[in-house]
């Protein structure tokens, strides 16, 4: 690759990242749902930019359909839809906070030496574009049984899901009634 | 592509059917608090059962492989966790039989451990990352939800809420492991990926290493491996303690079965000295366990501490297995046996509980004159756990401890696992030997002896019989053990 479209890469991925991991906090930290879920589609939307650059068109087009279009778009329909003030005390132990951002540097250190140090910079990539027939091919012979599995998982979220949001004491009231 | 008629298809299918049509039925019956759930979700585990011992008698099954060209394998390995987790489904289904009466979303309830066996079972029957993780989370987001299930009790949100951000975690690393993997050899067949890190050059180990690294750091949170064990304690006692004995008995198996798969064979084939660094990590844990044990004042707490505790010793085995013939087929054996023994504990616990409410071990006294049959499931599983003949714990911990010594030979530092599993028994025999004292040898309140729960009553008596039974004629049990263990020297042939 040329050197300049190596750098406009480098600094693409740059400004992804920082937009990705700074929405991801952001998404963390604030205290308003709705910002929060917004900040949340963003760092979606992100990743689906780095999929581009690592040339996975076809998983860009998929976490931008799934992740930013149904499920950050279900989250904040949700936030709107349910009571909005704020239903669990804050407590904050700022020894905890920074004892455990210092692990999350430490560990992302530690990994970022590996994987710096590892041949990984030398690694010659000539992979041809990918066929998306093999993709799908592979999905119903391979790994058939994984996407039945995969279908469980979704019915056994749901179950639980409709359980855990199913208010009791609304029932009850109608018993008495 | 694997044949739609092999044993771990057949197993999705049966309970996969079953646990997904449960809820549409309490939708269309609109009544509370029914055992008819319990029922069926009790006789699609005991068909499933009945189906695995089928295959294995019948030997329609593979010997225990390491690899396969598929997604899931049906073999030995596969089935010998497939008994122990549905056993342990099987004992928590009817031991919830009297705790769920009257309660709401019973048909959920059941629902939830049909579909949680399945990702149990499947683990032990997956032979590619994919499908492995796939079948992790298939155990573990019903168990998120069956943790959190008492909605009413603080300590259950608590524990449901530790329990899916510990969860959430460490499926993250777990996929970053399959994503290095993957990005060093192109595979996530497990074989593949194993042959990919033997052909790897000197640069390129330390990604594999870290991979391998990701994978026992995941696989340790499930486990309650110290220090990836800080969740485990508060999620068992907040959860329902039936639940507390799925996840002990079967959820922390299941993690074993993942890092047999995984794990054990990366290390044997990147000839790498993980094993030292697991032996230790099981000296800690066991000892961690034990200790904490000792000072807890609560009965599922305690158990919950033993149960770490167990996963050290469970660990010696595997740290083991690339110098002694006999370490894998030990932690087998004491796989099956924790998990009789663990969710027998536990459901005694929860008959405790619904009878007289009390979890406090001060609580316990004269309690074997109150719940004379529940009292001596008790009393028999904790001396099983504690390793005292002639129960089954005693074979499987002496198999672990002897396979320790026997890798002496190769591996100098091994014995010192032994001598460190046998001080730990004897630790834990002091915090088992109170509960007892408490139970038989103090006099409680009232003497008047209460009515026990039936559905606690069988599971009781089945686990007795189990626990006597291998404790006194094991040879079946080390034989079926011995046939699960994959044979390891294939994997020298692909270096």
């Amino acid at each position: 690759m040329a050197n300049g479209a190596q750098h406009m890469v480098d600094s693409i991925f740059l400004a992804v990242s920082v937009l990705t991991i700074g929405s991801a906090i952001a998404a963390l930290e604030i205290r308003s749902l709705i910002y929060g879920s917004i900040a949340l589609m963003i760092t979606l939307s992100g990743i689906a930019g780095f999929f581009l650059l690592l040339d996975a068109p076809f998983v860009a087009m998929f976490q931008l359909s799934v992740y930013v279009g149904s499920i950050a778009v279900l989250i904040l329909f949700t936030v709107m839809l349910v009571r909005r003030e704020l239903i669990f005390n804050k407590i904050e132990d700022s020894r905890r906070r920074y004892a455990g951002i210092g692990l999350m540097i430490i560990i992302m250190l530690g990994i970022g030496t590996i994987i710096i140090g590892s041949g990984l910079k030398t690694m010659e990539t000539n992979t041809q574009t990918i066929d998306y027939r093999k993709i799908g091919e592979d999905f119903l012979t391979y790994y058939s049984p994984a996407l039945i599995v995969m279908a469980l998982i979704l019915s056994s979220s749901v179950i639980g899901a409709l359980a855990l949001a199913k208010r009791e004491d609304v029932t009850n009231e109608q018993r008495t009634d | 592509m694997i044949e739609f008629t092999s044993t771990p298809i057949i197993l999705t299918i049966l309970l996969g059917a079953v646990g997904v049509i449960l809820p549409v039925i309490s939708i269309i019956r609109k009544e509370r608090g029914s055992s008819l759930y319990g029922g069926i979700a009790f006789g699609a585990l005991i068909a499933a059962i009945c189906f695995v011992a089928y295959q294995i008698l019948s030997k329609h099954i593979m010997p225990a492989a390491i690899f396969s060209k598929n997604v899931l394998v049906d073999d030995t390995f596969g089935s010998f966790f497939a008994i122990a987790m549905l056993l342990v489904s099987i004992m928590t289904t009817v031991g919830s039989f009297n705790y769920m009466r009257g309660r709401s979303n019973t048909a959920v309830y059941y629902s939830l451990i049909l579909l949680a066996s399945i990702g149990m079972v499947l683990i032990a029957y997956s032979t590619d990352l994919v499908m492995l993780f796939v079948a992790w989370e298939l155990m573990s987001i019903p168990t998120y939800v069956l943790a959190g299930f008492n909605k009413k009790d603080p300590s259950s949100n608590e524990a449901a809420i530790k329990y899916f951000l510990f969860g959430a975690l460490s499926s993250g690393i777990i996929i970053y492991g399959i994503s290095i993997a993957y990005g060093l050899t192109g595979s996530t067949n497990i074989g593949d990926v194993i042959s990919g890190f033997s052909k790897l050059g000197p640069d390129m180990m330390p990604l594999a290493l870290l991979a391998v690294g990701m994978f026992i750091a995941g696989f340790g949170f499930k486990i309650g491996l110290v220090p990836f064990h800080m969740w485990l304690p508060d999620t068992y006692e907040g959860s329902p303690p039936t639940i507390a004995g799925l996840l002990a008995a079967g959820t922390k198996k299941a993690g074993f079965a993942a890092a047999l798969r995984v794990i054990i064979m990366g290390t044997i084939a990147l000839n790498v000295d993980w094993a030292f660094a697991l032996g230790i990590i099981a000296i800690v844990t066991m000892t961690v366990g034990n200790l904490a044990a000792i000072m807890q004042k609560n009965l599922t707490r305690m158990l919950a501490y033993s149960s770490i505790a167990h996963a050290g010793y469970i660990l010696i085995g595997l740290s083991v297995a690339p110098f002694s013939q006999i370490g894998i087929q030990a932690s087998l054996f004491h796989i099956l046996n924790h998990a009789v023994m663990k969710a027998a504990a536990f459901i005694a616990a929860a008959g405790i509980i619904t009878t007289l409410a009390v979890s406090h071990i001060d609580k316990l006294r004269g309690l074997g004159k109150r719940m004379p049959i529940t009292s001596l499931g008790l009393v028999i599983s904790l001396l099983a756990l504690a390793g005292v003949p002639p129960l089954n714990g005693f074979w499987s911990k002496l198999m672990l401890f002897g396979a320790a010594i026997n890798a002496g030979s190769v591996a100098p530092w091994a014995p010192y696992l032994a001598v460190a599993g046998v001080l730990n028994s004897a630790l834990s025999l002091a915090y088992y030997g109170w509960i007892i004292r408490k139970m038989y040898f103090e006099e409680g309140e009232s003497d008047k002896r209460v009515k026990e729960p039936k559905s606690i009553i069988a599971v009781m008596i089945f686990s007795i019989i189990f626990m006597v039974g291998i404790g006194v004629y094991p040879d079946p049990i080390i034989e079926f053990a011995k046939s699960a263990v994959p044979n390891l020297s294939a994997l020298s042939t692909i270096h």
